[in-house]
């Protein structure tokens, strides 16, 4: 009997580690202040994420003009066709993988260093982007973090005359269900 | 009256009129540099909406839904599905049978609110309306919501 309780609890702790974790309250804020200008700094913290333990496969989708500011003009200039446009981009979205997967070790409680590799839509722009996130597997519960820069001259965006940073501040946070 | 006298009178009038510009100009500037967003719970909602027909209108119709809410302040009222973490705050999620969804992120000082909603409560939520869209990754449709506070 202990024996049969055993396998079907194995059993059950490798199904959830096979599935597609998701969250629909991911978090991505961004940091592009300046000397020239402290308001260009926002968060949307309904972005939906899934993570794929088995394969490594990530993901994200953001609404645009989910980000929300402190400053209303900075918002309305954000969601503008002068730098994210929004009525014609309304999402951004990342599609990669996690590439050192063998030392990420989801049935296992720890912290672990993941390299992530993948492609970043936004302002309708696709461009490769890399990463490192850190994934901490608590209890069976899977979180992540990542900070990361972009460049806006790849996304055709401009610094608005240095106002914004060329290279603003990424930092991602999900907790995966 | 002579010549120099005449310029150093315009002179003078030039020099008023460049300051009244430059506190004028700086006024606006502090104005709009400064401005933050009204709370949103003594903002007038321009529309009072069911959540799972808020759901069906933008299922039936993404883009005429996403002209007529997107950036409004909406009143939506419904029973809690969930109660999402988002880092160090909470989002309140209204979800129909289908898996199509609203999910509202709060104001920091609604917080302490609803920290105290549970799954199942009926509850009436107003926010601005950031739009709807489908997701690739769920494969549904989903609406989200920003600056969001409880009516009492």
């Amino acid at each position: 009997m202990k024996k049969a309780i055993l396998i079907l609890a194995l059993a059950a702790t490798g199904t959830v580690f096979a599935q597609k974790k998701t969250t629909t309250s991911a978090t991505v804020s961004f940091d592009a202040t300046t000397k020239l200008d402290a308001l260009p700094k926002a968060e949307n913290k309904t972005v939906i994420a899934s993570l794929d333990p088995k394969s490594g496969a990530v993901a994200f989708e953001a609404q645009i003009k989910g980000f929300q500011f402190g400053n209303p003009m900075m918002q309305e200039h954000f969601n503008g066709p002068k730098w994210l446009d929004s009525e014609k981009n309304p999402t951004s979205t990342f599609k990669g993988k996690i590439t050192n997967l063998s030392d990420v070790h989801f049935d296992k409680d720890g912290s672990y260093a993941a390299d992530i590799e993948g492609d970043l839509a936004m302002h309708g722009i696709v461009k490769p982007l890399a990463g490192k996130a850190t994934i901490v597997v608590k209890g069976g519960a899977i979180s992540a973090t990542s900070d990361f820069t972009i460049k806006l001259a790849d996304y055709s965006i401009s610094n608005a005359g240095g106002k914004l940073a060329d290279e603003p501040k990424i930092t991602v946070s999900a907790d995966f269900k | 009256m002579s010549a120099g006298t005449n310029k150093k009178g315009w002179l003078k009038k030039l020099l008023l009129a460049g300051i009244l510009l430059l506190v004028v100009g700086g006024g606006i500037a502090w104005y709009i540099f400064t401005d933050k967003f009204e709370d949103t719970a003594g903002t007038k909602a321009a529309y009072t909406v069911n959540a799972l027909d808020l759901i069906n209108e933008f299922k039936k119709d993404d883009s005429a839904s996403n002209k007529k809410y997107a950036e409004q302040i909406i009143t939506v009222n419904g029973r809690i599905t969930s109660v999402e973490a988002a880092d160090t705050t909470l989002n309140l999620k209204i979800t129909n049978p289908e898996g199509s969804y609203i999910i509202f992120a709060f104001q920091q000082k609604d917080l302490a609110g609803v920290k105290k909603v549970k799954e199942g409560d009926s509850v009436s939520i107003k926010g601005s309306c950031s739009g709807g869209s489908y997701s690739e990754i769920l494969e549904t449709e989903y609406i989200t919501f920003k600056r969001c506070s409880l009516n009492k």
